[in-house]
């Protein structure tokens, strides 16, 4: 790519008017937004000698990373690499025999996948993973699901303040929903629509959720070069617009190099190389892994 | 001690039945993925169509075990291309609910040719009497049931091993897509086990017939024999086959033991609670195969 | 597809768009057929009221396994037992403790709930056709016990209770004000479970069911959700329950065979899974049927006498499985999404889409 898709979002004026504000605003209810100074130093989310084994497979061997207050993270590597594994082990969902994770200094091992989910550690998934039979709006309501305030018997009941909750809870997704620019298909049930839709919704459905921490996994797998487009701009967006630090695992070179603070290398469970995607391009372990030893020398 | 022996033998011979029957299951869903609830029906079918051959026309005992078996294989065609090829795709509730449905709609046939008698084959089928060997005292109908059992699961293990279209179905087993792709019928696939099933389940309905008494409630004791899938997994026909035996002796030694203690008949209750137990402690039965889930 | 709703109509706050009947025409019809509800109690004769309070009964019940299964997807063959716990859990208190029906049937509510949370408990670790196999179970577990505890509940011999006491001056000995209350309570217990379907709890209930493992990680206490789901089911079965017992004024195990549980959920599908409205259907068809299966004892009993019992009995199996497995075949959406077709096409018209 000649020109870089971040040059175009940082220059560009601004378009947030009209996305994310309730969004943000409702998050800054619950934390201060990151100071200047923690961007880029201080350590948010903290992997330490990740094991991870199926049987005689290793998919995780030793992994350590560090994800920083206001950084993009790419991992990157061959199918089969583990990246995946370490998303899962990361969200509670597969338990890792070794190793402990830490998300602002405190452990998070052994939480529970949807208390991990509740502290701000959300996700997308390679294969998408929507509720199928409810509508993109209602799939957004519920990811809201922790944040709604009244418990079911006042739902039931439908109490006044149950009914202006929720319509708050909607205005937000609303909002989230404008933002993905996904408004024509917002009362369209998710499993009549189109891939790169459904990806959104994912986004939108992690976004719901008020990430502190957004992990993508292949948000642009199988995408055309204009969706691949659009999907790092609103990657972007959400990234400068709630200054969260974002994990985003992709395929797409082009993508990843633009885009990206820091890349980590996966491969067969190990991680090869970390680096800028300047470090990243030249390194022989790298270009090994990719395309073979012959090529390494060069 | 002598007690408990005789508990066990007993329980074995009636826990070939269990065997034969929990096979029955694990057949259409290994192939299928079906659970096939109805197979208890199949049961009483059986017992039934013998009742009817046997006794009704007075048909020699050979000619009324193939009239049996001749219904057992109608029914399993009939089964297979009217209410399960239709559903094949559809969501997993779909499947329960027609073959939860299929028992009822076979008990109604049932009771509407039969009505709501209990019958008997009295001394027309497998002999009566009993053997008595030391201590134990073995009802010949007991033995034969449980020769008749093991033979036909025998019977249908060759039938997997050694035959090309068993060959078929243990690649159906493995998936049906790559299946289709080597070229394999799936659909005759299905076909094939469902006439198993159906087969096995009135071998098994000629025999409880004959111990019981043919009555519409024999499926019942056809839903016990799900407790046996529950040892190893519902895709295992050497677990069906030992769970079976278990059940078998358990109840046994519950009729010998707890029936004097509990109120009732904890009989009926005994392979539903046992069923229950190993859900919540071993999710996938005692020796299944654990289901792996990914994201 | 997209929900089609009366044309002109525009939701300008978020409140107009989550309302459930958005328009006036809706609310006037809505308000004509409740009234009309109320209204023919004056006319109908004690054979239809019976009737409409059975069916009531059995809306309750099936807006219960409408919440289990069709909003949380967990699979129960045990919600007749559920329902059946209800009905003795009235009847125990009215028998033993001498409360009126008025106290008994929410504690039948409960008892039922917490039953089926117990049985559903097992619902954390067992998925589909292995939560299927543990409510089976639940079923002869329950039918056991209730049979076989005699000195609570009668054993085989079921329990007589009363009717409600009457309460400002009416007496609900006299079938229409039965017939009333009946409407009452089921739609009250229609709001609620409406209200369920669509807040914060339904949409977590959906969530699981159409995606478990994604909603764990998005934040949903699934285990929690689940038991929820299997606690206000059971609930709903046990409310269910107590109007049906209270109406007959008598108790037995025969009212909940395993049968009643299959055909739970084999009409819940013809209803449509996961609408409220779906649930309505599936019990009014039911139960209609099976009315008419009675019906039609004398003729087949002219037919073919002798026979006559085990005719109708079966006429019934028969019939009702057919009626599920056509509606699998052609319309596994069930009733409610015909319904829906045929007002998107009455909304589009003329237009065919
Ligand atoms: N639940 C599981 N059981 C067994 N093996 C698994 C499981 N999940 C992942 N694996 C294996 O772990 C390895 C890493 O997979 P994954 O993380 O999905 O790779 P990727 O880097 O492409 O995302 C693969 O070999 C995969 O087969
Ligand atoms: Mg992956």
């Amino acid at each position: 790519m000649t020109t870089s898709i971040r040059n175009i979002t940082k220059h560009r004026e601004q378009r947030y008017s009209y996305g994310l504000t309730l969004l943000r605003e409702e998050m800054e209810k619950k934390y201060p937004m990151p100071k200047e100074e923690d961007v880029g130093k201080k350590v948010v989310l903290k992997g330490e000698g990740i094991n991870l084994a199926f049987g005689g497979l290793q998919a995780l061997m030793d992994i350590n990373f560090e994800l920083k207050e206001g950084e993009l993270l790419a991992i990157i590597g061959p199918n089969g690499a583990g990246k995946t594994c370490l998303l899962n082990v990361v969200s509670g969902f597969y338990r890792a025999q070794e190793g402990e994770i830490y998300y602002r200094d405190r452990k998070i091992t052994h939480m529970s996948s949807h208390g991990i989910a509740e502290l701000g550690l959300c996700r997308t998934f390679q294969n998408i993973a929507l509720y199928t039979g409810l509508t993109v709006i209602e799939n957004l309501m519920a990811a809201r699901h922790p944040h709604i305030k009244y418990n079911f018997l006042s739902g039931m009941l439908y109490f006044p303040w149950a009914s202006d909750e929720e319509v708050r809870q909607r205005a937000i997704c609303e909002d989230i929903v404008d933002f993905l620019e996904m408004d024509a298909v917002r009362n369209h049930v998710v499993g009549s629509l189109a891939y790169g839709l459904r990806k959104r919704t994912e986004l939108g459905r992690a976004l719901a959720l008020e990430p502190r921490i957004l992990l993508l996994d292949e948000p642009m797998a199988g995408m055309n070069r204009d969706e691949k487009e659009d999907m790092a701009r609103f990657i972007l967006d959400i990234y400068e617009f709630l200054k969260i630090p974002v994990v985003l695992i992709e395929h797409d070179m082009g993508v990843v190099m633009d885009v990206a603070d820091r890349i980590m290398v996966f491969d067969f469970g190990k991680q090869i190389a970390e680096g800028t995607p300047d470090e990243i391009t030249v390194n022989p372990k790298v270009i090994s892994a990719y395309l073979g030893t012959e090529y390494a020398g060069v | 001690m002598e007690q408990i022996i005789k508990l066990i033998v007993l329980g074995l011979c009636m826990g070939g039945i269990y065997a034969l029957v929990a096979v029955g299951y694990v057949v259409v869903y290994k192939s299928t993925k079906v659970f096939n609830f109805a197979q208890a029906a199949m049961i009483t079918v059986g017992a039934y169509a013998l009742y009817q051959a046997l006794i009704v026309w007075s048909l020699p005992i050979w000619a009324a075990v193939l009239f049996t078996l001749a219904v057992g294989v109608a029914l399993g065609l009939l089964v297979e291309r009217l209410l399960m090829r239709p559903l094949i795709g559809q969501p997993i509730l779909a499947p329960i609910v027609v073959t939860l449905g299929l028992m009822l709609l076979l008990r109604g046939v049932i009771l509407m040719i039969f009505g709501g008698q209990v019958y008997g084959y009295g001394e027309h089928f497998l002999p009566l009497g009993a053997w008595h060997v030391g201590f134990v005292t073995l009802p010949m109908i007991q033995v034969y049931a449980f020769i008749i059992s093991m033979v036909a699961i025998f019977a249908l293990i060759q039938f997997y091993n050694r035959t090309r279209m068993g060959l078929a179905m243990r690649v159906t087993h493995e998936d049906h897509v790559v299946a289709q792709n080597l070229g394999i019928n799936v659909k005759r696939v299905f076909q094939y086990s469902w006439v198993i099933a159906c087969v096995l389940g009135v071998i098994s309905g000629m025999l409880l017939g004959n111990i019981q008494g043919c009555c519409v409630e024999l499926d019942v004791t056809g839903l016990m024999a799900i407790a046996a899938i529950l040892f190893g997994g519902l895709e295992s026909i050497g677990g069906a086959i030992v769970g079976g035996l278990t059940l078998g002796v358990l109840q046994m030694l519950t009729i010998g033991y707890l029936a004097p203690l509990m109120p009732g008949e904890p009989i009926m209750m005994v392979p539903f609670a046992f069923m229950l137990l190993i859900l919540i402690f071993k999710p996938y039965g005692l020796f299944g195969l654990v289901r792996i889930e990914r994201l | 597809m997209a929900i089609h709703r009366p044309c002109g109509t525009f939701d300008r706050t978020y409140y107009e768009a989550k309302a459930i009947f958005r328009t006036r025409l809706q609310w006037g019809m809505i308000t004509a057929l409740i009234l009309a509800l109320y209204g023919i109690a004056f006319v109908m004769n004690d054979y239809l009221l019976g009737l409409s309070i059975v069916i009531f009964s059995f809306i309750v019940a099936m807006l219960g396994i409408q919440i289990i299964t069709g909003y949380a997807g967990q699979i129960t063959i045990g919600h007749a037992a559920f329902v059946g716990v209800g009905m003795y859990v009235l009847a125990c208190v009215e028998a033993h403790l001498g409360w009126s029906w008025w106290v008994g049937m929410p504690l039948a509510g409960i008892g039922a709930g917490l039953i089926s949370m117990f049985f559903g408990s097992p619902s954390g670790r067992l998925k589909e056709l292995y939560l299927a196999f543990a409510t089976l179970a639940a079923h002869f577990i329950i039918v056991y016990v209730i049979s076989n505890w005699e000195s609570m509940t009668g054993g085989v011999d079921g329990i007589w209770l009363s009717r409600p006491e009457p309460l400002l001056g009416i007496d609900f000995m006299v079938e229409h004000n039965y017939y009333l209350l009946a409407l009452t309570l089921c739609i009250a217990m229609i709001y609620l479970a409406k209200n369920l379907a669509r807040t914060k709890l339904g949409r977590a209930f959906v969530a699981v069911r159409d995606n478990d493992i994604a909603a764990e990680v998005m934040g949903i206490n699934i285990f929690s959700t689940k038991l929820l789901a299997f606690g206000i089911g059971g609930f709903f079965a046990g409310i269910g329950g107590a109007m049906y017992a209270g109406y007959n004024e008598y108790v037995n195990v025969e009212f909940f065979p395993l049968m009643d549980s299959i055909w739970f959920l084999g009409f819940l599908v013809v209803g449509g899974f996961g609408s409220i409205f779906g649930a309505i259907c599936a019990a009014v068809l039911w139960k209609c049927l099976d009315e008419m299966a009675t019906l039609m004892t004398p003729v087949f009993s002219q037919i073919l006498p002798g026979l006559a019992f085990y005719v109708t009995a079966s006429f019934s199996l028969i019939m009702y499985t057919l009626i599920i497995v056509i509606f699998l075949v052609l319309e596994p959406r069930g009733i409610n999404h015909r319904w829906n077709i045929i007002k998107a096409s009455y909304r589009l018209h003329p237009f065919a889409y």
